[in-house]
């Protein structure tokens, strides 16, 4: 048995047998859109509602309006207060959350198959008639209030929210973090609250996701009933574009002391919608979007310079951006800088067949595994209703890959890649980085606060 | 409430277990619902088989597994599993370090290859280049997760005040920045003489594949490795419990202040070990828990609160950790927890306290099914502390089986004990 040859790569046995799972699409008598995948191996149902109500919609002066709706809406419903509801959830085992997005508001719920009546029961009274009530309001509004605070202290995600905040630029509402700012959320009263609920949380305004074992009859049977109460209304929308910034800008967040610097390069992007988005992917899986990226074996493999670093395009449902992220020494700030820029104009002069071949094997083979759970179905599924994806895109996704040709992913490299307009975003020590970062970059560094605002001093 | 019946049979794992001549460990757990396999190798060393001078080697060593082995090439272990569609993945406690990839079910035999190369053919791959990086790549994660991190060195802090210096439990798995950069050459290759034997891993295989088929071929990649049969001995010398009450203050880039406290508790799958994880849920793990509710919810002199059992091989602790709004004097959240502690020693728990937090417990075992990777692991995890990989349905019924009466001698056994108290402030405070 131990008569062969190791160093040679052991070949796939035959091909695997992977069927998609097949989505029922489907309304509830009050207009609310179903999206359902039947799963009966494990007795488990995760549900995924989801509002066209996130932060992008937060009006002018109340930004961390929808956060603060999505803490407040589960503080009491029906007739229990705040703590009962949680204790009733808690005693089912059930998990159930509210979270916002820059483009939605989430209900997350998974539970046993025989606690989804109880369970959707619940659900149904947060949705349709939470209290809001003034104190609940005031306390959850404090606690956002000193997690802003907290912020300060936490260099990724100040690195995110300035470089959101710097590439958007002030018109774009997904320039503004979701959480808001603190003289903002002083000026939001509970009927800002209670007001967006009305306009924002209504049955045509969202889809309801449902993964897992159950039926469809079961679904119709549960939730009409539960839901026949709560009514359409008209639906809100909002739409900005942001433009490239002219040339390469730097910026610094100050973290006096800091060992470590956060790093941010990237701009704005095409969308999610566009044709390109198969060779973006690809594009992506050989630029940094995994380990053996070329950011990554360039900047930790052979430099030693970080734990990790990546890169990747991020869509909302109406703008986009690309970015590098990592975090590295304080020594060798301005070096990853470099190699991070060397990168970016490298693969603007084209990739290889072999690296091609690679993303595209990847890509293919990984996809059975993006079915495994009910959450990541749930996640998928989610994915095609806020992208208004068609409703082949799994059954298509395979062949789209493997059409993607080299010309194509060098077309795109070309158009999507714009190291000459990119916004550089650092946190870390001012002091110590100035001068090598400049030198760098060749551009002057700006301080701004973690919000993104310039220091002037 | 989950049925009990219903859990227990899905809980019910069938698998198979063997060893090898050289002593390597097989687990097979077929499962063929979706096309996919997974592989899980532990090797029984973490960083409690280090020495002090010398801690991070356990984890630098898992780094160094990803460099390549005789008959693979640097990066080219990643790059053949992502290829192939599969995730990767490794990582070191104190107890163990484990090694993971989940491929779709065809390609089995490629991460046989993989892993059996890099166990039993790692050696004449080694180069001073390859730990240099290794050894920048581990500072700077080191930098990056704990150092750079608001409160990032309270954990070690606490490992070191809790346990005495010569305690392998007394620092942490990443290291000192100090001891990581001391790494040579021998030091890696002792470490992998010793620790990396078949004899001393254990192998799981979970999902897709067929027996026979997977029986002779991890005996064709693992057969041939030799059982070096070093067996460490490890011995905890001398007392490990704090004979009294010990304060540490630490100055950090944060703007509120955080009190931790910390005692000795019951080791992994011992007496108490589940009577403490569902107490720190009662204490801490829901809006209705008793310090949440009193000292977030109501009082709100608290931004966030708490409570944690850890256990491992060698010991167990319990902490305590609140975040204090502006305004608040860490001491007096003290007084609140340690008041609430006094309470459940007196008092106990309600009923329904237990009932919820076994609901929980219960619907989690069972969300935990959906992932083979996560089954592959806990499998090993059973099979490495209990000696016994299809563990689940015992391991709920240790929590099934808690009474308030436990709750109280647990809080009686430990956290009326000395302890450590920790206070994490702004640096231009304090």
């Amino acid at each position: 048995m131990t008569d062969f040859i190791r160093n040679i790569r052991p070949l796939p046995s035959g091909e695997i047998k992977f069927s998609l799972p097949e989505i029922q699409k489907f309304s509830l008598v009050n207009g609310l859109q179903v999206l359902f995948i039947e799963k009966k191996n494990l007795p488990i149902i995760q549900i995924n509602l989801i509002f066209n109500a996130g932060s992008k919609f937060d009006p002018e002066g109340k930004r961390g309006l929808a956060n603060l709706l999505s803490m407040c809406i589960d503080e009491g419903a029906g007739k229990y207060d705040s703590l009962q509801l949680s204790d009733e959830f808690d005693m089912l085992g059930t998990h159930f959350n509210v979270n916002t997005t820059e483009d939605n508001i989430y209900f997350m719920l998974q539970t046993l198959t025989e606690n989804f009546h109880r369970s959707v029961e619940l659900l149904a009274d947060v949705l349709t008639s939470p209290h809001f009530s003034q104190n609940e309001f005031e306390r959850e509004k404090r606690k956002i209030i000193i997690r802003i605070l907290q912020l300060k202290d936490e260099p990724e995600e100040i690195a995110d929210m300035v470089f959101d905040n710097l590439v958007f630029g002030k018109e774009n509402p997904y320039a503004f973090p979701i959480i808001g700012y603190e003289k903002d959320l002083n000026e939001i009263s509970v009927d800002d609250v209670k007001n967006y609920y009305k306009e924002l949380i209504i049955p045509n305004n969202g889809a309801l996701i449902i993964v897992g074992d159950t039926t469809k009859f079961e679904i119709e049977n549960e939730l009409n009933s539960l839901l026949n109460n709560w009514k359409q209304s008209k639906v809100k929308n909002t739409k900005h574009v942001s433009n490239l910034s002219e040339k390469i800008k730097l910026f610094i967040v100050d973290k006096k002391d800091a060992v470590q610097s956060e790093i941010r390069i990237g701009h704005i992007s095409s969308g999610r919608d566009e044709s390109d988005y198969y060779s973006k992917t690809i594009l992506n899986m050989i630029l940094g979007g995994q380990f053996t990226s070329r950011i990554n074996l360039n900047l930790r493999e052979r430099k030693g310079y970080t734990y990790g670093a990546n890169s990747r395009f991020g869509y909302f449902k109406d703008s986009a951006y690309f970015y590098v992220s990592t975090s590295v020494n304080l020594e060798n700030t301005a070096n990853a800088v470099k190699e991070i820029f060397n990168e970016l104009n490298g693969i603007r002069n084209g990739i290889t067949n072999e690296e091609l071949e690679f993303a595209k094997s990847s890509l293919i083979r990984k996809f059975p595994s993006t079915f495994e759970t009910n959450k990541q179905i749930a996640t998928n599924l989610t994915g095609i209703y806020i992208h208004s994806l068609q409703d082949d895109y799994f059954n298509s996704y395979l062949d789209k890959i493997k059409a993607v040709t080299l010309d194509e992913v060098n077309n795109t490299a070309f158009k999507s890649i714009h190291p000459s307009k990119a916004v550089v975003v650092i946190v870390g020590d001012k002091y110590k980085l100035k001068s090598q970062l400049e030198d760098a970059i060749g551009t002057e560094m700006v301080e701004v606060d973690f919000m993104g605002n310039k220091i002037t001093s | 409430m989950p049925n009990k019946k219903m859990s227990m049979n899905l809980l019910k794992i069938n698998y198979e277990k063997y060893n090898l001549q050289n002593g390597l460990e097989v687990i097979l757990y077929k499962d063929n619902s979706i096309p996919l396999v997974a592989s899980n190798i532990w090797y029984k060393v973490g960083s409690a088989n280090e020495k002090r001078g010398k801690t991070g080697i356990a984890h630098l060593f898992e780094h160094m597994m990803f460099q390549g082995s005789q008959n693979i090439d640097k990066e080219m272990h990643f790059r053949h599993i992502q290829e192939a569609g599969g995730t990767l993945n490794g990582s070191t406690s104190f107890d163990r370090t484990n090694y993971f990839e989940k491929v779709p079910s065809n390609f089995l035999e490629l991460i046989l290859w993989l892993e059996s190369d890099r166990m039993g053919f790692w050696l004449p791959a080694l180069t001073q280049e390859k730990l240099n990086n290794q050894k920048d790549v581990v500072r700077n994660e080191r930098l990056e997760r704990y150092d750079n991190q608001p409160y990032g060195l309270a954990f070690e802090i606490l490992l070191s005040s809790l346990f005495p210096a010569s305690h392998p439990y007394s620092w942490p798995t990443i290291g000192s920045l100090d001891d990581i950069s001391s790494f040579t050459i021998e030091d890696v290759t002792d470490f992998f003489k010793k620790y990396y034997s078949p004899a001393n891993a254990c192998l799981v295989i979970a999902g897709d594949f067929e027996t026979n088929r997977t029986k002779e071929l991890v005996e064709k990649y693992f057969g041939e490795i030799k059982n070096n049969k070093f067996i460490d001995n490890l011995t905890i010398n001398g007392e490990t419990f704090l004979k009294e009450n010990k304060f540490v203050l630490h100055k950090d880039n944060v703007q509120l202040d955080r009190i931790y406290l910390a005692w000795h508790s019951d080791k992994a799958y011992s007496m108490y070990d589940s009577t403490l994880d569902i107490l720190s849920d009662i204490l801490s793990g829901s809006k209705n828990s008793r310090l949440y509710k009193n000292l977030v919810f109501e009082k709100e002199i608290a931004q966030d609160i708490t409570a944690y059992q850890f256990s491992g091989k060698y010991a167990g602790f319990f902490m305590i950790a609140a975040t204090a709004k502006p305004g608040t004097r860490l001491d007096t959240l003290k007084a609140e927890i340690l008041t609430e502690i006094e309470n459940i020693k007196n008092n106990g728990v309600t009923e329904k306290e237990l009932l919820k937090s076994k609901n929980g417990i219960k619907s989690n075992f069972i969300f935990s099914l959906q992932n083979i990777d996560s089954l592959a692991d806990q499998l090993n995890a059973y099979n490495f502390y209990l000696g016994e990989p299809n563990s689940f349905e015992k391991d709920l019924e240790r929590y099934e089986n808690v009474s308030n009466n436990e709750i109280i001698k647990s809080v009686e056994s430990f956290l009326t004990m000395p302890y450590v108290e920790l206070h994490i402030v702004p640096k231009d405070k304090g």
